[in-house]
């Protein structure tokens, strides 16, 4: 499915945030509970983030089309499983996905202040995907 | 308080056709005491200095901003836009609140020493009293907002009758009134028809009046408000056009006429229905203005993949079926016919999907009136002067755009084209919130138009003091 429209990327970044919360939540045990229980404070922080970018990134005048952002290439596995090291390279494919979408939705997106909110959370990610990488090694 | 009307008109979500709420239809009775409320109101709320009047609106954007979801999913239900036009119609309505903190600064008069020897002059900016704002059906949420926060931050008192077909969210947005703590009487809602509207306007209390609606009743409006010794700020009907020359930006055009042309279903007074394709532009625009619309996902507005919504009613509906066939009939071709369109588990819904219509001349019906739907036209003319010639013949004046990349053609457009918002490489052209929101000609009756300091001249009066001491 394309995401075509302001409301449906906002939308869509509003679900994989819940997404990787609910993930890190489940998955904080053994020795990266620390870890894991800061991505998921950060991914709670997102969500309200998001929710103030698309009160306050809206407007009329700008509400053209976009195109070229496909949801299902943006469909990381968030069912916990496996041991410890198997979480571990779950999250970081689930990073992976996060961070691509999130350079590619700042390309896209029109409103200048939402597409800096994008890249900032591109940016994040990638020192968790460092973090994580860390603790893999 | 609850109307003690008997009488109600049934509120439809467009998606679906299913009733969702009854609205009452006040009394004449009950408009009556909205405004003595607000007359009562006004003898303590003008003497509220202005930083705690301006509080208030600090608490309501909060509440607003809190509740925006709410707000914005009302506005879908009631009206059918798409929930991202829901949310910058919401969006909207805040900024003006935001605008209105600020009248601490904005209402203040001005003076001069000496104005002769030994006297000074002063100009103070005083409430009136009891102003009203008639609003239409397709910003429900939003229209009132252009007129209230400053009304209530100057000093004077207010009541609202939302359109009757969308009332939903003013009457949401009124719980909020009652949570920020406002004193009682400053902000009144009736509900009702044509008659609550006369019953305002013959009432004695009441000062003046903000109307958005068409230029039929608008008229009539501010002939009785003139009649009744009232202020009037009358925003009216409209027929813009979309001026695009041959060196645009194509995609970027096309993009801009689209949410132009088909966002909220075409069911905006700054609604683009008319392009004017300048010279050899006009069979590459042509192509792509289809190929685009073409891919205009219609739906349900609650769905965020949804691109556009459908038209308010089934009333609505059948007027912008009937101009489709009006338009054929007097020699327009169809490129785009959105009669057909159908929507997957909305089989009720009032939709119309995106239609363009080549060879329109500007003596069409559908060239000339307001055909608020998605019908976007299309005439070919051979340079910049006859489309001015043409924008400037309509008897409205709301908004028109040009997309060139030629600033000399941008000036001449800007200078020449006689409507009260323009656009340039704007498909859009809805001024700001601390700007006034313009029209001329027929689009628009009164002095002072709604939003930003045209509000502040028009909810006060000026007071000027001639002072000296022996």
């Amino acid at each position: 499915m394309e995401l075509a429209t302001f409301g449906a990327i906002l939308g869509f970044a509003l679900d994989l945030e819940e997404q990787r919360a609910s993930f890190y939540e489940a998955s904080a045990q053994g020795d990266v509970p620390a870890l894991f229980e800061e991505l998921t404070r950060g991914a709670r922080k997102r969500l309200a983030r998001l929710e103030r970018t698309r009160r306050e990134g809206v407007a009329e005048m700008i509400l053209e089309p976009i195109s070229g952002l496909l949801a299902d290439q943006y469909q990381p596995d968030v069912t916990p499983s496996g041991d410890q090291a198997g979480l571990l390279q779950q999250a970081i494919a689930l990073e992976e996905t996060v961070l691509r979408f999130y350079r590619q939705a700042a390309d896209k997106m029109p409103v200048r202040e939402v597409a800096r909110t994008f890249s900032r959370f591109a940016e994040e990610t990638e020192r968790h995907l460092q973090d994580l990488q860390a603790h893999q090694s | 308080m609850e109307s003690r009307s008997d009488e109600t008109l049934d509120v439809t979500n467009p998606a679906t056709a299913e009733v969702i709420a009854r609205v009452p239809l006040s009394t004449a009775e009950e408009v009556a005491e909205a405004v003595n409320a607000a007359k009562e109101a006004f003898t303590t709320w003008r003497e509220t200095p202005p930083y705690t009047r301006a509080r208030y609106m600090f608490r309501l954007k909060n509440a607003m901003e809190e509740q925006f979801e709410e707000l914005a999913r009302s506005v879908v239900l009631e009206h059918g836009k798409i929930i991202d036009e829901a949310r910058g119609e919401v969006r909207r309505a805040i900024e003006n609140v935001e605008v209105a903190c600020g009248i601490p600064t904005l209402m203040m008069g001005y003076n001069m020493e000496d104005a002769a020897a030994e006297i000074d002059e002063e100009c103070w900016l005083q409430p009136l009293g009891v102003f009203c704002c008639v609003a239409p059906f397709n910003f429900p949420a939003m229209v009132p907002f252009w007129f209230m926060p400053y009304a209530v931050t100057c000093g004077d008192t207010y009541v609202v009758k939302p359109s009757e077909v969308c009332p939903i969210s003013q009457n949401l947005l009124f719980e909020l009134f009652d949570e920020i703590d406002m004193p009682p009487g400053v902000v009144n809602l009736v509900n009702g028809d044509k008659r609550a509207v006369d019953a305002l306007l013959e009432h004695p209390d009441l000062r003046g009046l903000s109307f958005v609606g068409s230029t039929a009743v608008g008229r009539q409006l501010y002939a009785k408000a003139a009649a009744n010794g009232k202020r009037a700020q009358i925003q009216a009907g409209a027929k813009n056009c979309l001026v695009v020359m041959p060196d645009a930006v194509l995609d970027s055009t096309v993009a801009a006429i689209m949410t132009s042309a088909f966002g909220t279903a075409g069911q905006r007074c700054l609604a683009g229905s008319l392009v004017l394709a300048v010279g050899e532009v006009y069979e590459p625009l042509r192509d792509k203005l289809v190929t685009v619309a073409s891919k205009i996902k219609v739906g349900d507005g609650m769905d965020e993949s949804v691109q556009m919504g459908p038209v308010a009613s089934k009333k609505a509906l059948s007027r912008v079926l009937s101009y489709i066939e009006k338009g054929l009939a007097e020699g327009a071709t169809l490129l785009l016919d959105g009669r057909t369109t159908k929507v997957e588990g909305c089989p009720n819904g009032y939709f119309v999907g995106p239609t363009i219509l080549d060879k329109v001349t500007p003596q069409m019906t559908v060239a000339r009136d307001e055909i608020f739907g998605p019908v976007l036209g299309i005439i070919r003319v051979e340079d910049l002067a006859e489309a001015v010639e043409i924008i400037n013949g309509s008897m409205y004046g709301n908004a028109a755009s040009i997309f060139t990349t030629n600033g000399k053609w941008g000036r001449e457009f800007k200078y020449r084209v006689k409507a009260g918002n323009l656009g340039i490489n704007i498909g859009i052209a809805a001024p700001i919130a601390s700007f006034p929101f313009s029209g001329m000609k027929d689009s628009f009756f009164g002095d002072l138009h709604g939003q930003g300091l045209d509000g502040i001249q028009f909810f006060t009066d000026r007071k000027v003091v001639i002072s000296r001491w022996f």
